[in-house]
Formats: structure tokens, sequence, C-alpha cells
């Protein structure tokens, strides 16, 4: 089966309101496609964790999910201000977060960690023009 | 076979969707003005029994009538059934349902002590996140919306089936015959009544029989009332003729701290203190679903364990029972002051386990095969921009999503939808306003 799109959404700055939407969302459709329930598990951590990556840390963005019967792709891409130390950002407890959204109980620096753990393949591109784009691929 | 308590009164169904917007798991549907229910769907939650304003939604138990066909029938209370009475004690609940024909009656609680003391074991020798198992409602709703969460429900019986395997174990060991014996619960929901046919996570349930609790309230009241006018000293009532079965050394001594189960947070309560700071207590249906969702993607953290029920207040929020749930929690928590300690018992004795795992019921899938299941999304996505989005429900599904699954599932078609009707009823009146006035060339003058 080829490779197909099932979700397209954009995400805005500081949106808590919507956080969580575009993964609810995947995990519903992918539900309906007979995805098996540990996998959609592990996609839906990733793509809540994504998601919340944007509306805390990026100028706006947004999220697409790529299905094909081998893989499900979840692209997550924003318009910056890109990430300042890659490894930095992958250190456990490592968070640019301000206080305020650490009061709203993210930003505990565990985010691109758990987004690590959970997918089989990561591939992060950031730029500090151009933003950020983060691939997860979780293997069917 | 039955699968579920909840029922349908059809003459009393107005058809008014209320109950389809309530439901919890999109499991009813209006056709042709009635109320129907998707087995596969309901979790006996009996949200649309509380919601419907027609009373068309019920759900029926055993009653007392098959009380006669048994030599030996066990009544067994749940903690909550004590929040019904205010002033009353459990003593004299017990000699009423004594009265009543029962040959035995045991409390629910003395294995939910036990149950808290498995608990506190299973959590200290398991890593991870758990969730309670006592509510059947909460077990089934995660194995139809939330199968990724299965692997966090603790692999225990509730204390209702723990109580009755022991107790039909005593029986069996007193030589009684199976068949002159019963073991009758008192519910307090629809869901309890369901694992006795239906059950979850064991073979068979070892309960026979269940009455719901108003008809219980309502009986042993009658008794309590008898007694009173009867004017004669409880002393004596005890010991007359019409209640042979009732001698003293049948009064068990009551599990007062087992009683807290009957409502929300009870059961934490009686976990160590050291895990007071990461336990949570959340009831409702609504108030559960949204908590699994966030579960689900990980989004509550330091927790070990959740005490979820899907009836407000918890069991005390059964929509079986006669007070309501918050003055029946304070009756309870009045009730917790008798009791300082557990009862003393054996807590090795009761089987916990259960001993089938607890599978994951795959509703939604729009197809077997992947790629039509693709090819069906995409047609759903498709209606669901085809629909206004209003959610009104006049359609007789839920939201109009759900109307688009069922039109790509063949269950519904568009024009259900009114606006859509409407709108290709506009479109019928300009086509047939267009027809009528291009009538051919030779008719144009002739007026």
């Amino acid at each position: 089966m080829n490779e197909q799109e099932i979700l397209a959404k954009k995400i805005e700055k500081g949106d808590f309101q919507a956080g969580g939407e575009a993964s609810s969302k995947l995990k519903d459709l992918l539900r309906k496609l007979g995805v098996e329930s540990a996998l959609i598990r592990k996609i839906t951590i990733v793509t809540y964790e994504l998601e919340m990556n944007i509306i805390i840390h990026s100028l706006g963005g947004e999220i697409r999910a790529l299905v094909s019967d081998k893989a499900v792709r979840v692209i997550a891409n924003d318009n910056g201000p890109g990430i300042d130390n890659l490894k930095k950002a992958f250190q456990p407890g490592y968070s640019t977060a301000s206080d305020e959204v650490r009061e709203m109980g993210f930003g505990a620096g565990m985010g691109l960690n758990n987004v690590e753990h959970y997918s089989d393949k990561l591939k992060v591109e950031s730029n500090a023009d151009k933003g950020t784009i983060i691939q997860a691929i979780v293997e069917l | 076979m039955q699968k579920h308590s909840v029922l349908l009164k059809e003459k009393l169904c107005e058809g008014c969707t209320n109950c389809v917007k309530k439901c919890p798991t999109k499991a009813i549907r209006v056709h042709q003005g009635k109320a129907t229910i998707k087995e596969e769907l309901c979790i006996d939650c009996a949200e649309c029994i509380r919601t419907c304003a027609y009373h068309a939604k019920y759900s029926r138990t055993n009653t007392f009538l098959e009380l006669a066909d048994y030599d030996y029938p066990v009544i067994l209370i749940p903690p909550s059934f004590y929040g019904q009475f205010d002033g009353i004690k459990p003593e004299e609940i017990h000699r009423a349902l004594y009265k009543i024909g029962f040959k035995e009656v045991r409390d629910v609680a003395v294995a939910a002590e036990a149950l808290s003391w498995k608990t506190k074991t299973y959590l200290k020798d398991n890593p991870g996140m758990f969730i309670s198992s006592s509510c059947p409602v909460v077990v089934r709703m995660i194995k139809i919306l939330y199968p990724e969460l299965l692997g966090h429900l603790l692999k225990l019986k509730a204390p209702v089936e723990i109580m009755a395997e022991s107790i039909k174990t005593e029986l069996r060991e007193k030589g009684l015959a199976e068949e002159d014996t019963a073991l009758f619960f008192i519910t307090p929901c629809p869901a309890k009544n369901t694992t006795i046919f239906n059950p979850m996570g064991i073979e068979k349930s070892f309960l026979d029989k269940s009455i719901a609790v108003d008809l219980v309230y309502q009986e042993i009241l009658k008794v309590l009332d008898e007694e009173v006018n009867s004017n004669d000293d409880k002393e004596l009532i005890t010991n007359s003729t019409h209640s042979d079965a009732i001698d003293r050394d049948k009064i068990t001594p009551i599990p007062y701290k087992g009683f807290s189960w009957g409502q929300s947070e009870g059961e934490l309560s009686l976990l160590d203190d050291d895990l007071s700071k990461r336990t949570l207590s959340v009831s409702g249906i609504h108030n559960v679903k949204d908590l699994l969702e966030e579960l689900s993607r990980n989004n509550v953290k330091g927790i070990k364990y959740f005490e979820l029920a899907a009836c407000n207040q918890g069991c005390v929020g059964g929509v079986f029972n006669v007070a309501n749930p918050y003055q029946a929690k304070h009756n309870i928590l009045k009730l917790l002051d008798e009791g300082k300690n557990m009862i003393e018992q054996d807590f090795s004795k009761y089987n916990y386990d259960l001993t089938k795992d607890l599978k994951a019921i795959q509703i939604d899938r729009l197809d077997s095969n992947m790629e039509k299941a693709m090819k069906k999304l995409i047609q759903l996505e498709k209606e669901i921009d085809l629909l206004p989005g209003l959610d009104c429900a006049a359609c007789g599904a839920p939201d109009c999503k759900t109307l688009a699954e069922d039109i790509v599932n063949g269950r519904g078609k568009r024009s259900d939808c009114i606006f859509v009707l409407r709108q290709q009823v506009e479109d019928l009146a300009d086509k047939m306003s267009e027809l009528a006035h291009a009538l051919p060339p030779v008719m144009r003058n002739r007026k």
C-alpha cells in the first residue's frame, strides 16, 4: 500500500487549549485502519509530545501523519526559531521551557527523549532560520 | 444470549436522542423513532438510564421471587449498600435479611479489606502504573476504547467475586449441594449484574443471582417497620419462631473499614501511606473517559495507582441506589468511625488472581484489510466534510462524525441529515421550477 497522508493539522504557538487534538485525531484514524493498539499507543505518545513541542517552543507549525502498510510517519514541522543545541535538547531533564509553562506541568525536559524512546526511527533537522523538522517513524 | 443489563421499553421511547448524545461509547442510535443499543459497544454504564426523561431505558435484575427456589440462599452485601441508610445499624440490616429468608448474610467488604492487602503487595512487586479493575464499566470501557491501556489494569478480581468464590468453597465444605445453594448479590448497578452472565477475566462468575438495591432497600425497611410496630423488644424477635435462622453466632463481625470501598477514594484510603501521594481517584464515566484519554497519551505522570469508578462518587452513585450519592457517601463516612481496624482474617485463603486475560474488543476498524480500510477512511473524511458539523443528533447518531461512519459502513445515508435533506429538497425545487419554466418553444406564445 502506498504511503498516504491521513492527517495535516496546523498548530498555533501557545495554543494549549488545542494541545492533544492532533494526537487524539490520529489515534482515532489509526484505530479505524485497524492498527494494533500497542503501536497506536507509541504513535499517540510521540505525536502528543511533538504537538506540545510546537505549542511550547516554536512560532507555530504543523503536524502531519503518513501511513503505509509498513509504518506510520509523523512529521512535525515548525516555523522557528530552531533548536540551539540538538545534543542538549536530547539530554533528559534539559528544557528551555519558561517557568510559566513549567507551572502548567510541561517542560520537564523529557519530550524529545520520549519521542526517541517510542519511535523506531527519528530524524531531526533544525535550522535557526527555517525552524525544525522532526520525523518520527513507528514501524507496523 | 443476553450480554447486557441495560434494556429499552420501546413503548416509552420518544426517540428524543438525549441518551444517544450522553452515551460515552456512542452505542445508541435512534432509528424509526426508537432507540437501539449496539450490543458490542454497550458497557452497562447506565448513563442512558440516568438521561432518559421518559424512563424508557431500564435494567432488570432478579427479584425475591427466586429466593424460594433454593434451600440455602446466601446474600452478599456490597459496601455501598450501607450508604443507603441513615441511622440503621449494619447489624439490623443483617437481621432483616435473615428474616427475609437468607440463610447467610455476608459482607463483600470482608473481601475488600483482604483485597486492599493484596493490592498493596501487588503494587510493591510490580513496576509501572496500574488501574483498579474493580469497576466492571471501567474495565469494559478500556477493552473497547482504550485497549492500549489493558496491560495497566490490575490483574486481580473485584471484591465481590473474591468473596463469592470463598463462600462457595465454604458451602461445599459444609456439605451443601451446589443446586440447593445460590449466591445473591445486592447490586448497585446494571454492570455488576452483567458480570454474572458475561464475566471478564474469569471463566465463570461465582455469583448466581443479583437483586437491585432499590428492591432490597424497600424489603428491609418493611421488615424493620414491622419490628417497630410489633412493639416487641428486638431481643425477643431474634428468638421468635419467624426467625429461626437468626442466632447470634451468625452475626459476623462488621467489616467497617472495608465499607470505604463503597465510595470514591475509599479503595485508596486502605492502601499504604507511602502510596497516598501517588494515587488518584476519578469518578463519573465522562471524567473517567477524559482521564483514560490523557493516560493513553502518557500525559499523567507520577501516579502509581488509579481508582476509577464509572458512577459519580463511586458505587454509591450506582443507578439502582435509593439515596443520592452525596448523602450515601456521607452515611458511609460516618460508619467508618465505628471500626478502627480491619477484621481479623487469613488473607491468604482467597483466590485473588484473574484467571483469563482481559482482551481488547476491536470495534471501530473500517475493514480487516488495511488498504480497503484506507479507502473507506478517505471516503469517511469526504462524508464528514459534506455534513454540517452541528452535531444536532437529529439523524439519530450522536454527532456528524458518527453519522459519516455509519454512512461509510452502510448503516446510514446522507439524507438522514435534515440539513442535507433540506438542501436536497431545495435543489429539487429549483430544478422543478427550472423545468416548469422550460416549456417547449411551440407553447411559449400561446397565452
